[in-house]
């Protein structure tokens, strides 16, 4: 056995125990230490470098690590072996940040402005904003020698007077408690119930003055990226809003890694407590503290997440849904519970969970299409969900198409050699001087913060203007020479945006031509996916009025890039309209109203799913779109058009 | 009710490349139609057929081969013969000794044998590198300064290091480029593209599309070639309107029909005929969806190849 001792900049330290020849990755994830590993640790994507402090490592050289950092000690931990006792620093890179949680800031107006909108849409769609949790006081005989009913019919002959249905159901939980809250508040109580229209069920008791505070989870669980809030279910107010790593990707950048990792022995466990105990209930713990409110307080829960997140998150055999005929458990169930989960809050909450479409098409879409409301209007509109899966749904109040696309994790900064999430550090925009090629940016966070890394509407516009800039060619390699551009040992080319000193990490923040490719890949995967879905509709980018544009790639994507780039129709820029993370703000909706669920329940059904793979001419759209802006020019007219001028 | 003759017509033409100086200049494409579709118009250039040889001179070649260069004491001398065989509009010299993996043979060494080749023969010439990368960036670009004012057509430029070649070929010396993409019409039009932001002339690009023996893949191939054609005629997509030539002779000399001997394959038949068969079955394909130019290696093949031509241009 050796001694292993993971350093983290902040100075604290881990200590874990391995045999001669395991793995270092292996080891730290059985230790719980987070090293970033997107390509599930196949020495591809070299995002696990830790730096050796002291002992000796068995480590193969990769072409991710230079001869000089080599000297200095880097290594990627996927092709390291213990063969000592040893020391090693995990690197406080953009990587590592994409991991760390970060609660909102609930007084800036920006945070809650979806949300609002949200409300302001349904109002306006004719869905009532209202659930079946309520709160019912009730006022009870105080028990004597002539009056010896027991507590739980006493309380549930109270409720049924008040509510007039017979049926009333008490768990567990709440007989517990029972005795002593009747008695203490003298037998007049406030109680947290579910009212349907067979029976009431009661969550919780409270005294007749004190302030009840009945919360709702709603948990968007993204393939990098997971974001909650907590809400007050009477009033709809967000009390709490948190967002943080999939604590999953360290089993795999994306769905099909993960659910290979979960069919490993013990492998499905593994992955559900990575989402369960490791991401969610640390955002609740997280998102409690911040609003003083007692996990037990949180009555309801929605979840919205692709299939296979949803199929991971509730335990079940992923499998099926990735190999023919991609048949997933459920597309629709109401059978979760918080208790059946491990989710800590209170044990009777039913977790309400957005439903399916397809095997790549799950709840995140449904409760997103519900808040782009394109199912509410007679023109035509795509919604446009950039998440690790791209997925498209393209339709109006008469019928909806919906298709997925793998778009990689390049729009939430993954895969991509300086890449985080849209959070304090990440360059959101950028603008490059054509005769300098100098950048100029502006990063997320307090003035003065110096960049980390790259976010998606970052990427789109330093990719947008180096081919601008004739920096890049169309498929993505550099063109011109400059202080900025260079190229390593094999020929890849890259361009510094902030070198190390100016930029708060270890290394200098740039874009590779390897990162080029990774993003034109993504943006050409999900233009192909519109194109394809409106031409098997004999429909023209003409036709769309609207394009709705959600997803975690920030608020500052700026569209006119993304259409430079050919990621989105070249249609007038005042058609699109970045609503933000639809799935977040779907699943609220969803846990707010009993109309806005039920309406999602039927947009699913209604939802014709295309699957891409099976499509003839997808790859040859796909070739075709893996070019700036396209192969086919005419196709970007405003594009051509500004490069002839 | 009389027939009246419906004529498919394309707003677009191929462009016209002209290989070669002089009386023997032959130009390829031109054509306003498919490719033998004499009834929708006249054919503008017939397909042209290139002779292949090797800086190796005869060493890799099968005896069949061989025996036609008989006295051939060098590869000038090669080249001479193979220009003298009925049928053949242009020589291609294929430098493949330059290959690091094989006799990695020095690039001023090969520059030398293309000057020798390109002295001796008044046809047209094509040079073909060695397919590395590396090498073929730094040897085409010699060739082509080498050869400056005998409007040789280098083979080829591919994405990897088309930004040496085609500046070379197609910007300094003034040469015509091939353009190479692996079967695939939008990856065959992005190249283009490439080059022409280069500030290479459209107008000396002849493209390689992709080649394989009959039988191996060569579905794709052909359907390429044929939607390649159809968009540049149908779609007038001036990225794609360059003439194409496809090398036969290097895919079909290699496969087990045509090398096989007759003690392993005893009911095939003789091996020359084999070969002679699997090279114009491929060529002829190759021609009928849209390639102008084929590259083939026996007297044989070429004879009925360019009688083919004939008859039907």
């Amino acid at each position: 056995m050796h001694k292993i001792i993971f350093k983290f900049e902040s100075g604290e330290g881990i200590t874990a125990f391995a045999a001669s020849g395991e793995n270092l990755l292996e080891v730290a994830r059985k230790t719980n230490v987070a090293i970033d590993a997107p390509c599930s640790g196949n020495a591809a994507c070299g995002k696990c470098r830790v730096k050796l402090l002291s002992g000796q490592l068995e480590s193969q050289k990769t072409r991710h690590i230079t001869d000089e950092e080599y000297e200095e000690g880097w290594r990627l931990a996927c092709v390291s072996h213990v063969i000592s006792d040893v020391e090693v620093m995990v690197p406080d890179i953009a990587s590592a940040y994409k991991g760390r949680m970060k609660a909102a800031d609930l007084s800036s107006p920006e945070e809650l402005k979806i949300f609002t909108e949200t409300k302001d849409r349904l109002k306006v769609a004719g869905i009532a904003l209202k659930n079946s949790l309520e709160l019912i006081p009730v006022s009870m005989n105080v028990p004597s020698l002539d009056d010896t009913m027991p507590d739980v019919e006493r309380l549930e002959r109270a409720l049924t007077a008040v509510t007039g249905i017979r049926q009333v159901r008490v768990p567990y939980t709440v007989l517990k408690v029972l005795p002593d809250k009747l008695r203490e508040n003298n037998f007049s109580v406030q109680c947290v119930v579910r009212r349907s229209a067979k029976d009431v069920f009661v969550y919780d008791l409270y005294g007749m003055d004190e302030h009840v505070r009945a919360g709702g989870l709603v948990v968007d669980i993204g393939t990098t990226t997971v974001s909650a809030l907590i809400i007050d279910m009477l009033n709809g107010d967000i009390l709490a809003k948190a967002t943080t790593g999939n604590g999953q990707i360290r089993y795999g950048a994306d769905v099909i890694n993960r659910i290979i990792e979960s069919r490993k022995p013990g492998g499905q466990k593994k992955l559900q407590d990575a989402v369960i105990d490791e991401t969610i209930n640390p955002l609740i713990h997280t998102m409690c503290a911040a609003c003083g409110l007692k996990p037990a307080q949180i009555y309801r829960m929605c979840v919205a997440g692709n299939t296979t997140m949803n199929h991971l998150f509730a335990g079940f055999n992923a499998e099926p849904l990735r190999t023919e005929p991609y048949i997933p458990v459920f597309f629709k169930t109401n059978s979760l519970f918080a208790n059946d989960l491990g989710i800590n809050i209170n044990p009777d909450a039913h977790i309400v969970v957005a439903p399916n479409i397809g095997s790549y098409v799950g709840g995140d879409i449904t409760a997103g299409t519900l808040v782009s409301m394109i199912w509410n209007r007679p023109e035509f509109s795509i919604f446009i969900d950039l998440g690790t899966n791209g997925e498209i749904v393209f339709g109006n109040s008469e019928f909806m198409m919906s298709c997925a696309c793998s778009a990689g994790p390049a729009f939430e900064g993954g895969d991509i050699s300086c890449g985080m999430r849209a959070t304090d550090g990440a360059i959101e925009a950028c603008t490059i001087d054509e005769t300098t090629m100098e950048p100029s940016f502006s990063v997320i966070g307090d003035p003065g913060q110096k960049p980390i890394g790259l976010c998606g509407s970052g990427l789109i516009d330093v990719i947008s203007e180096l081919f601008r800039c004739n920096m890049i060619s169309p498929k993505g390699k550099f063109i011109r020479e400059g202080a900025r551009i260079r190229h390593d040992k094999y020929g890849m080319g890259s361009y510094v945006l902030a070198f190390k000193e100016d930029a708060d990490s270890v290394k200098d923040v740039e874009i590779t031509e390897v990162d080029i490719d990774n993003f034109i890949r993504a943006k050409g995967a999900i233009f192909s996916a519109i194109r394809t879905l409106l031409t098997s509709l004999d429909f023209d980018v003409s036709m769309v009025d609207d394009v709705y544009v959600a997803g975690g790639i920030g608020s500052g994507i700026n569209m006119k890039n993304a259409v430079g780039i050919g990621m989105l129709p070249d249609i007038p820029l005042d058609k699109f309209h970045y609503i933000g993370n639809s799935s977040l703000s779907g699943a609220y909706a969803m846990l707010l109203s009993g109309e806005a669920e039920r309406k999602v329940y039927e947009l699913a059904r209604s939802m014709t799913y295309m699957e891409l793979s099976t499509t003839p001419g997808y790859m040859d759209e796909f070739v075709a779109a893996c070019f700036i802006p396209h192969t086919d020019t005419s196709l970007f007219p405003s594009v051509h058009q500004a490069e002839t001028e | 009710m009389p027939f009246t003759k419906k004529l498919q017509k394309f707003n677009a033409t191929i462009r016209t490349v002209e290989l070669g100086t002089g009386e023997k200049a032959v130009k390829l494409g031109g054509g306003s139609t498919f490719p033998f579709y004499t009834f929708d118009g006249p054919t503008a250039n017939p397909a042209k057929i290139g002779i292949e040889i090797s800086d190796m001179g005869l060493e890799n070649e099968p005896d069949c081969i061989k025996a036609f260069y008989e006295g051939c004491g060098s590869v000038a001398e090669i080249a001479k013969k193979a220009a003298s065989f009925e049928g053949v509009d242009f020589v291609v010299l294929k430098l493949e000794g330059g290959d690091p993996n094989g006799a990695d043979k020095p690039v001023e060494e090969l520059v030398n044998v293309a000057k020798e080749v390109s002295e001796a023969i008044d046809l047209p010439l094509v040079v073909e590198g060695c397919k590395n990368v590396q090498k073929d960036a730094e040897l085409l670009s010699k060739v082509a300064e080498a050869l400056q004012g005998k409007n040789v057509l280098l083979l080829s430029a591919r994405e990897e290091d088309y930004k040496n070649i085609a500046a070379a070929a197609g910007l300094a010396y003034d040469q015509l480029i091939g353009a190479e993409s692996a079967v695939d019409i939008n990856l065959a039009k992005q190249l283009n593209v490439l080059i022409k932001q280069l500030g290479v002339d459209l107008g000396k690009v002849v493209m390689n599309v992709g080649s394989a023996a009959a039988g191996y893949g060569f579905d794709y191939v052909i359907s390429t070639m044929d939607r390649v054609r159809a968009a540049a005629l149908g779609q007038a997509d001036d990225s794609l309107l360059m003439p194409v030539i496809t090398p036969v002779s290097s895919e079909t000399w290699t496969v087990k029909e045509a090398s096989a001997s007759e003690e392993d394959a005893p009911g095939w038949g003789p091996v020359e005929e084999r070969g002679i068969d699997m090279e114009v079955e491929t060529a002829v394909a190759c021609l009928t969806c849209g390639s102008d130019a084929v590259i083939l290696k026996h007297p044989t093949s070429i004879a009925t190849v360019s009688k083919m031509i004939q008859a039907l241009s």
